[in-house]
């Protein structure tokens, strides 16, 4: 993969990411001024929900409420420079430079630590 | 439920992303005070939605800076592994250090770095230096392309191991105080690493959703990203990183320490009257 090619895909990762987060919230968003946050768009009865519990997206999703879709959009917010890091270590295996590899799957690895060990 | 907060909070984040993608900090410095103050958020909640802010900052800007070669992918990596590391670190020894004097260290550490910026306020361009063995072998020589200067400017890493612990530090401030280290990581490649401004800027850009990222798992799990104010929040910061990255390449590097000078200068007294007791 040459350096230009490289570029387009890391930042085509990071658009992707953006531009579905920003929809996905958006949805959630303006879906909250109509049925309100925990209302759902398929008129299904309000859901008392702590809006900060994110456990609760999939369900909501299911039941086309707001508030899951702005958790979604986040949690896609926050994916973002996690995969673009994951992407980076393919692009630069791809060049065969194999420091860069290493230095990216390091900093990876420390990311996925600090995401899932520590509390 | 009315839309008036909801607009103001719109319109300070994108302010927020502005100035956030021109410095190459993320928006925390603007966000947090206004949430708490003007739009009376619980404190948690507003640092909470300033992470997110700071992710929306660094993609939103970060994916036209890589685009547009500013963004050194390399210095990016490379430093990340000390920031990520730093960050850990941080995060572990909050529990077991009373940060009041860190922030004060901190709080005079950017502002004697304020007053030193002024003094670059003249310089276009970092004087062009001999890469050392140590850039060459890590790959650190590059070029950017500058819309301004209408030329491509060579440039290369200098320092390395300096600004290597610098960028350590800049993770370890963050993990454990949670605030802006997207200004130091700007000191760490402006100053110590002798990088141009843009390429500072944009760099940092990139790095700093990552090292927000690694915190934000915490902040998630612990219920302080509330969705009905984080949710303007990023919807604003993106809006308005993606205008401050289309006017980056346009500016001079010098116009970009305009910029950041009155950043540090308020993160540096953000960060002093929190040791001190008073939040400005």
């Amino acid at each position: 993969m040459n350096p230009a090619r490289f570029r387009v895909l890391v930042s085509g990762v990071l658009i992707v990411g953006v531009v579905t987060s920003a929809i996905l919230i958006l949805v959630g968003f303006v879906g909250s001024i109509f049925v309100g946050w925990d209302g759902s768009f398929a008129g299904l009865p309000v859901a008392a929900s702590r809006a900060s519990d994110f456990s609760a997206v999939f369900s909501g999703l299911g039941a086309l409420r707001p508030i899951a879709f702005a958790q979604l959009g986040l949690l896609v917010l926050i994916a973002t420079p996690v995969v673009r890091v994951a992407t980076s270590v393919l692009a630069f295996a791809s060049e065969r430079d194999w420091l860069y590899t290493a230095i990216t799957l390091l900093v990876l690895g420390i990311l996925l630590v600090s995401l899932f060990v520590i509390r | 439920m009315t839309t008036g907060p909801e607009l103001g909070i719109f319109v300070i984040s994108a302010v927020a992303g502005v100035i956030g993608a021109l410095a190459g900090v993320g928006g925390g410095l603007f966000v947090v005070p206004a949430l708490t103050s003007l739009f009376g958020v619980d404190i948690r909640l507003a640092i909470g939605a300033s992470i997110v802010s700071v992710i929306a900052t660094s993609s939103g800007a970060a994916a036209a800076y890589v685009r547009d070669r500013l963004t050194d992918m390399r210095v990016g990596m490379f430093l990340e592994v000390a920031t990520t590391s730093g960050a850990i670190a941080g995060a572990l020894l909050a529990a077991v250090v009373a940060p009041s004097l860190l922030f004060i260290l901190l709080g005079i550490v950017l502002l004697f770095s304020a007053v030193q910026q002024v003094f670059k306020l003249r310089e276009e361009l970092p004087p062009v230096a001999v890469a050392s063995p140590l850039a060459r072998r890590l790959g650190l020589i590059s070029s950017y392309p500058d819309a301004r200067l209408g030329r491509e400017v060579p440039y290369t890493a200098q320092r390395i191991p300096l600004g290597f612990l610098l960028m350590g530090f800049a993770g370890l401030v963050s993990g454990l105080l949670g605030i802006g280290s997207g200004a130091l990581k700007v000191l760490a490649m402006d100053g110590a690493m002798r990088l141009p401004m843009k390429v500072s800027s944009a760099t940092s850009n990139f790095m700093i959703g990552v090292t927000a990222a690694a915190s934000a798992g915490i902040y998630l799990a612990r219920g302080d990203v509330d969705p009905t104010i984080a949710a303007p929040v990023a919807i604003g910061v993106l809006a308005g990183a993606t205008v401050g990255a289309r006017l980056l390449p346009r500016l001079a590097n010098r116009h970009v320490r305009w910029v950041f000078i009155p950043v540090l200068v308020i993160i540096g007294l953000q960060t002093l009257g929190r040791g001190l007791g008073v939040r400005l």
